[in-house]
């Protein structure tokens, strides 16, 4: 009976796979650990970062770009991009073919990786890796496309449909591989050593933790770091595989990701930071309990309809709360501003800002007549930002809060609103305060002694 | 080195053979939407308002009050005249004893319970957190609070709303 290979799934990530240079670092890793008796099977990425030639979004403009009314169809948008993928996996796995060892690369079909058939953000359904196996029994190292997956429809279509697995796709391929293939461990290569206590632009000393939980890790992707993605790492906890953050261009031993039965304890993990946000604060205080009921419905109604991603949502007695990022405002304020919501004979009319656009001014004139409109207003705070405070099993003491926010208060750093859940405490900050306060809240729960 | 025997150019024959080997099929990623539906009760809310001068001072005033009575703080939102955070019911009469010496207006409003909808990654849905924020107002009850995490969203609403809120998503998860 032969005997199973003890499987190490490497993923590689798109700087680890940018230049000729990042792809020998990246494929002496996976020799390496071919020379320590493991089996590599490799998952890549598309080659660079946002604007390199071959990157999924350069890939996506190359259709917006011939007219960008027209919106792509997300079949055909999904066969584009998983090219970035396999151009990847190919040249990944030619340079490990020059390196002097075999070498052969799958796209996700190849793989056997099959999803559901939700283009652009498809799920794994399930993975018959027999042709991964067979590469491997025959000495070559499998490099798989990560993000991309086939398929399959009940009619049995031939071949499948090309599909991409959406945000931390190829994160996902590898912790699904590792899962199929009962790998030893999975490992994410990236450009920084692990998982940090916090962003290193903001805190440039901040330490490398070496054992987060699953939950930590999907609350710090949530709350806006994203080096590993949660779906990933969720896979891997279910399934048991040891799965590890390490850099492409250290020798640091990185962050093992483990189960929360594993690190039972008490500490705060970090302070992560999102992107710039927009506040937006709906003034309901003239409005009737069952006029405020129908208000705030419309206008959650039309933020899911639209697809919009809230944070920071505050229902108090005088209105509706919630941000926005900044990129998304300006279609919100496109579908809100000027909004007309009729409410028994009543007419609320939706004003994004302090001042009337020339569209409310519109609505407002052809209105008049009808002798009954009210404005609701939302206030703007533009320019800020969330700042969060991660957690295992720390948050729910008494006086964190109080901490926080002297921290901030002694510091002078406005706090705009604040939200918080099992894992973390976060606070709105003005986005040009954003750095300070991630470093005071990093020193005052001494972060840079946790490891 | 000859050509053929160069590993470097050596052609490698992975095709999966016929028929393919038995290698079993697994269901890796959790469905999309909401999973499940839980419901934690015994807390009320603490609402501190018309406060006036230095409301920042004042609210940390509040706090410090209510870090000393040793009693967690949940929710907190600032408002505009004070703040509101949810404690544990079995508290309400210490914070009533913390806070009483500050002579701030403080209603404490008992019977509420947490709504907890369970939805894998639900930033990556888009819409979702507002669609369930939606349905929640919609269904009639009187939300307190929302909150959200990578996996679920937490509604703090009266008792009285709860099995409404629970039968509402209960028939949106996919294992229904």
């Amino acid at each position: 009976m032969a005997v199973k290979p003890r499987i190490k799934v490497m993923k590689f990530g798109g700087t680890s796979v940018a230049t000729h240079e990042a792809r020998v670092q990246s494929a002496l890793k996976v020799i390496s650990a071919k020379e320590q008796g493991f089996a590599p099977v490799v998952v890549v990425s598309a080659i660079g970062r946002k604007g390199a030639p071959y990157a999924t979004d350069t890939l996506i403009n190359m259709l917006r770009d011939i007219d960008p009314t027209v919106e792509p169809d997300l079949r055909e948008l999904d066969l584009l991009v998983a090219c970035g993928e396999i151009l990847s996996s190919v040249i990944f796995a030619h340079t490990l073919k020059t390196l002097g060892h075999p070498a052969m690369a799958f796209r996700g079909g190849q793989a056997g990786i099959r999803t559901d058939g939700v283009y652009g953000n498809a799920r794994v359904v399930g993975i018959n890796p027999v042709s991964l196996f067979k590469a491997c029994e025959k000495g070559a190292i499998p490099v798989v496309c990560g993000f991309q997956g086939v398929y399959v429809a009940g009619d049995g279509a031939p071949g499948g449909e090309l599909t991409t697995l959406g945000r931390g796709g190829s994160d996902t391929t590898a912790s699904a591989v590792g899962a199929a293939m009962q790998a030893d461990a999975v490992e994410i290569f990236t450009d920084v050593d692990g998982v940090k206590t916090a962003d290193p632009d903001s805190v440039p000393n901040a330490p490398t933790l070496r054992k987060v939980t699953y939950d930590e890790v999907a609350e710090i992707a949530h709350l806006g770091a994203k080096v590993v993605h949660p779906r990933a790492a969720e896979i891997a906890m279910n399934f048991d595989i040891p799965l590890w953050v390490k850099s492409t261009f250290t020798d640091d031993e990185g962050t093992e990701i483990v189960r929360r039965d594993r690190f039972p304890g008490r500490r705060v993990t970090g302070v992560t930071h999102t992107g710039k946000l927009v506040y937006l604060q709906f003034d309901l205080k003239e409005a009737s309990e069952e006029h405020r009921r129908v208000l705030e419905t419309r206008i959650f109604e039309t933020m899911a309809h639209y697809g919009f991603n809230l944070f920071m949502m505050n229902l108090s007695p005088s209105g509706t709360g919630f941000a926005v990022p900044r990129t998304q405002f300006a279609a919100l304020a496109g579908i809100l501003d000027s909004l007309v919501v009729p409410v028994d004979g009543q007419m609320f009319l939706l004003q994004i800002g302090s001042n009337p656009s020339k569209d409310v001014e519109n609505q407002l004139r052809l209105l008049a007549p009808t002798g009954n409109v009210k404005s609701i207003v939302a206030e703007l705070t533009e320019g800020c930002t969330m700042v969060s405070l991660v957690g295992h099993e720390y948050m729910q003491q008494p006086g964190v809060f109080f901490e926080v926010l002297t921290t901030l208060h002694d510091a002078q750093i406005p706090v705009l609103q604040t939200t918080d859940s099992d894992f973390s405490l976060s606070v709105l900050v003005p986005e040009s305060e954003s750095n300070r306060t991630v470093r005071l809240l990093h020193e005052q729960f001494r972060l840079a002694d946790i490891v | 080195m000859s050509r053929k025997t160069d590993p470097r150019n050596e052609t490698i024959d992975c095709a999966p053979s016929k028929p393919a080997a038995p290698v079993k099929e697994i269901a890796f990623e959790k469905q999309r939407g909401i999973s499940q539906v839980e419901v934690r009760t015994g807390f009320a809310q603490v609402h501190v308002s018309k406060l006036s001068g230095d409301i920042h001072s004042q609210r940390l005033n509040v706090l410090k009050a209510v870090r000393e009575a040793a009693v967690s703080v949940d929710f907190l939102k600032l408002t505009p005249s004070g703040l509101s955070f949810v404690i544990s019911e079995n508290n309400s009469s210490d914070i009533e004893k913390a806070l009483g010496p500050l002579n701030y207006h403080c209603t404490i409003r008992k019977d509420r319970c947490v709504v907890l909808i369970h939805a894998v990654n639900m930033r990556d849905e888009e819409g979702l957190t507002a669609q369930v924020v939606q349905k929640a107002i919609a269904s009639g009850a009187i939300v307190d609070h929302i909150s959200d995490m990578h996996d679920r969203m937490l509604i703090v609403a009266d008792k009285k709303f709860t099995s409404t809120l629970q039968e509402l998503f209960q028939e949106e998860t996919h294992g229904r």
